[in-house]
């Protein structure tokens, strides 16, 4: 439960500012309490739970900027934090072409907030796990996981006027269930833990890891593949790694040319921080609201995303997607969403002559940026596809494909989607997709 | 600090814990950052809080809170007994600890200059002057370099009398140039990447950088790599350097050697081994020249301390002894279930997460070779340098590394730059494969400051001492 109210980190962050001695200054005031229980081998094993308030101070004064954090610190916390970021300040030198604060754009926007997830127990997770182990019990298989609850909220106040409260919750359930000769994967992701629904996961799981065992080995090669969102998840979050940043463009290293058809038509990408189904957060670190981007739409390159930095070396405005600033980083997409399509998950894989069905796919990593080229290895539930039929389990292969090329060869999306998590705990929504080729190495 | 660990004690005592710690961390982190000659950050990052870890019912229960006081002592040792009660139930077994003589003591790590202790002036005009010779390197478009400076104090104490105070020092640093055009990025770092190059040591680890001398080079070679010739394709010998080797001894020897791991706890995120334990003792990993050790008391390592995060003291276990498979990383919970003693690897990212078992210095110890020996002695091959990407398996048996630079290798020498190499392989036919390890003279300690695992993620410090090494008969090719 998070132990201070949105007046209460408005106040904290209006007395940061107030203790300023002079200059400009922007406060960035992140609240999280996040609690998980994990399970292995049909107990649990590690049960856990943090709570912490940080402060981050930015102060612009004569050309120069200092940043300081503190998380914890006690009842000196504000003169600490102003005077660290004071000390780097008037140490780092001086330029002239700053980006500014930001300033209030009047925006509003939904949150994705559930007061069920915020207050659940450690009682209610155990429940959740519980429903996981005893399915896999009764069928004589071995659960593991991890079923977590999260709240956060953040508060952003600067000396131009912006003045903004969010708050966000998330829960989480993921299993892999084992058999005596392979595994399944399944996850939900939720606002509201009391729409994770555990049975249904278990189920899920379940039927895919006793369909996996005795898996054999597939040649590598060229295939045609249905993927599962916890694979197309993957695609999608580096695709946007990759290039849908501002900067990436600016730096040359993105793949996006505006304009440009690199994908298939049914192919379209957005960001999008107002959807009810991606786990809503209406601004930015900087204050600024999140706009919705269109990056890729019917195929073609479209917009990036922007934080001040880039929008002012652009001469445009900030799509409100910056990290903590300063930062070399970048913006950052964190509510990706992929148009759905107009399949039934089940037409995808029934059109496939010979092919393969992958549920999910593990450390991934890029190879190339520029051609969008990553590798990485299936995981828990790779199945041929037979004349339309899912078939026999296949061991994991290595996989080293172009992300563009791949979307370029869409043959199928599902009307289905899943909210999934990026690596850094953004959201990403994504349905089924069934592409016409897809490169095992190994 | 001692206060509040005590009254964390008291407060799980009373409340019924068959076993308690309690971690108070109090960490602070310096950056300094310059992009394309601007100074793009100077932050200084406090953090403290209290991480209290209980036995309740024979059940685990953690929690941690950013309160180092009495109150935030009693809150977290609440929580943390509510958790493990509510887990209780799901519990097949109670949780049993390896046997541990309770110790107490201090430690720091050996500095000859505080980092905290330099000016930030010194530090800027060491990032600036490196940005300014990369900067004279035409079709360079992204300098980037940054130096990072740790100071972590831990307190722990335990039910079982453990009161142990440990003071560890960090100062790393690092730059990158990256160069494009129309179909090409190419990156080249100093001295590793992932951003940095880290150890647990004082401002003389910088000044041993030499980052402005080494600028102007790593930029060329960027600008070359544009447009050299991809890497040749085929099966060939691989000659690796020391910041490669030390990846791969990451990635494919300490992760499988982390007993949790093998045991299950991480079989629905990190993943499992292929290193079983009935496999220990008679398995042939690598070859002869092949021997690695997990040791807390290498000179300098990021995963150098006194005690663990469990109080139990540094060691050094061999892994692989000579190619043969012989041991593993652990936890006093997992060395029980085998009736041993911890190996003294348990740590944790700060106050607010659980100690897991996590690598310290997993170092391939030096051979007898040279570089220049493993080159001269080559037919053909390519020789890489810096890891680019890095992917493996969950058993970590099928990998897949890129390299920012290659060598081609003809006849003993060599003969053009190459771009994009990839190398893959399965983990014990490739450590099978090594031929040869060089010597002391070029074994150093890396440092890699991204090692993720566990959930909630923990990222943590690890060192790999390693020096270049040869593989014969490996996969390679561009990307």
């Amino acid at each position: 439960m998070l132990r201070h109210s949105a007046d209460e980190c408005l106040a904290l962050a209006d007395a940061v500012l107030a203790a300023v001695p002079d200059g400009e200054a922007e406060v960035l005031v992140t609240e999280d309490d996040l609690a998980l229980t994990r399970f292995a081998r049909n107990t649990v094993h590690q049960n856990v739970a943090e709570t912490g308030l940080s402060l981050r101070l930015r102060l612009v004064a004569a050309g120069r900027v200092g940043v300081a954090e503190l998380r914890g610190g006690g009842a000196d916390a504000i003169e600490r934090l102003v005077r660290n970021a004071e000390e780097a300040r008037r140490l780092a030198p001086a330029q002239d072409d700053l980006a500014p604060l930001a300033e209030p754009d009047g925006g509003d926007g939904p949150c994705g907030w559930s007061d069920a997830t915020a207050g659940a127990t450690p009682e209610q997770r155990a429940e959740g796990v519980a429903t996981v182990i005893a399915a896999a019990a009764a069928r004589g298989l071995e659960a593991f996981g991890a079923y977590s609850t999260r709240a956060t909220q953040r508060a952003v106040v600067n000396s131009r006027g912006v003045r903004r409260h969010g708050r966000v919750t998330a829960a989480g359930l993921s299993a892999v269930v084992r058999g005596d000769e392979g595994a399944g994967y399944a996850d939900r992701h939720a606002v509201d833990a009391g729409d994770l629904d555990p049975a249904a996961a278990a189920d899920e799981v379940i039927e895919t890891a006793e369909r996996n065992q005795g898996a054999r080995p597939a040649d590598p090669g060229e295939y045609e593949v249905v993927l599962a969102p916890y694979a197309v998840r993957e695609l999608v979050a580096h695709l946007s790694h990759i290039g849908f940043s501002a900067l990436a463009v600016q730096e040359r290293r993105s793949f996006m040319r505006a304009g440009e058809r690199l994908m298939s038509p049914g192919v379209g990408i957005r960001d999008d921080a107002a959807d009810p189904l991606a786990r809503p957060f209406p601004f930015d670190h900087e204050g600024v609201s999140t706009r919705r981007v269109t990056c890729i739409e019917q195929g073609v390159c479209r917009d990036v995303v922007y934080d001040t930095p880039t929008a002012l070396h652009d001469g445009v405005a900030s799509t409100g997607h910056a990290l903590p600033q300063p930062n070399t980083i970048g913006p950052w997409a964190t509510h990706l969403v992929m148009d759905p399509g107009t399949a039934r998950v089940p037409e995808l894989v029934a059109g496939v002559r010979r092919g393969l069905y992958v549920t999910r796919f593990w450390y991934v990593r890029v190879v190339h940026p520029l051609r969008t080229v990553i590798t990485g290895m299936t995981r828990e539930g790779t199945f041929l596809i037979e004349d339309g039929r899912l078939g026999a389990a296949v061991r994991d292969l290595r996989f080293t494909q172009s992300i563009v090329e791949a979307l370029s060869r869409v043959l199928g999306i599902s009307d289905e989607r899943r909210l999934e998590l990026g690596e850094d705990g953004s959201a990403v929504l994504v349905p089924w997709v069934r592409l016409e080729g897809f490169r095992f190495t190994s | 600090m001692d206060d509040v660990a005590e009254r964390a004690l008291d407060e799980a005592a009373v409340a019924g814990a068959s076993y308690a710690d309690c971690r108070v961390v109090v960490r602070t982190v310096q950056t300094v950052e310059v992009k394309n000659g601007r100074v793009a950050r100077v932050a200084l990052h406090d953090d403290e809080g209290v991480g209290v870890r209980v036995i309740v019912g024979g059940a685990w229960g953690f929690a941690g809170l950013d309160r180092v006081d009495a109150r935030g002592a009693e809150d977290a040792v609440r929580r943390a007994v509510r958790i493990a009660r509510a887990g209780a139930r799901l519990r097949s077994a109670p949780v049993r600890l390896a046997p541990l003589p309770p110790a107490t003591g201090e430690y720091r790590t050996a500095v000859a200059v505080d980092p905290f202790a330099v000016s930030l002036e010194r530090k800027i005009e060491v990032l600036l002057a490196a940005d300014a010779a990369m900067a004279r390197v035409p079709r360079v478009t992204v300098r980037d370099s940054s130096l990072e400076f740790v100071r972590e104090h831990r307190l722990f104490a335990s039910s079982e009398g453990a009161r142990l105070e440990q003071t560890i020092v960090e100062s790393g640093g690092g730059m990158d140039a990256t160069a494009t055009s129309d179909d090409e990025v190419q990156t080249r770092s100093h001295p590793n990447s992932f951003g940095r190059h880290q150890l647990c040591a004082g401002w003389e680890a910088i000044e041993e950088m030499a980052l402005p001398d080494h600028a102007e080079r790593i930029a060329g070679e960027a600008a070359a790599l544009l447009t050299a010739d991809p890497c040749p394709a085929g099966r060939m010998t691989l000659i690796l350097d020391g910041t490669q080797a030390a990846l791969q001894v990451h990635e494919s020897c300490g992760h499988p050697t982390e007993l949790d791991r093998v045991l299950g706890d991480e079989a629905a995120f990190a993943g499992t081994s292929f290193l079983m334990p009935e496999l220990l003792g008679s398995f042939r990993y690598g070859s002869e020249a092949v021997t690695i050790v997990a040791d807390a008391t290498s000179p300098r390592g990021l995963g150098t301390f006194g005690w663990d995060d469990e109080g139990v003291p540094a060691e050094r276990t061999v892994l692989v002894d000579r190619g043969l498979f012989t041991g593993y990383m652990s936890s006093r919970e997992t060395a029980a279930l085998f009736d041993r003693e911890s190996s003294g690897t348990m740590r944790a990212d700060g106050w607010s997460r659980l100690p897991l078992i996590r690598m310290t210095n997993i170092n391939l110890e030096p051979g007898g070779s040279s570089l220049e020996e493993m080159i001269a002695t080559t037919e053909h091959g390519v020789y890489l340098e810096t890891n680019r990407s890095w992917s493996i398996d969950d058993r970590r048996l099928n990998f897949q590394f890129g390299c920012q630079n290659g060598w081609e290798i003809r006849d003993g020498r060599r003969v053009r730059l190459v771009r994009n190499p990839l190398y893959s392989g399965t983990t014990p036919e490739f450590w099978r494969s090594c031929d040869a390890v060089a010597g002391p003279d070029e074994w150093r300690m890396w440092g890699v400051v991204n090692c993720g695992k566990g959930e909630p993620i923990q990222v943590m410090h690890v060192g790999h001492g390693a020096a270049p090494c040869r593989f014969r008969d490996v996969r390679v090719g561009p990307a």
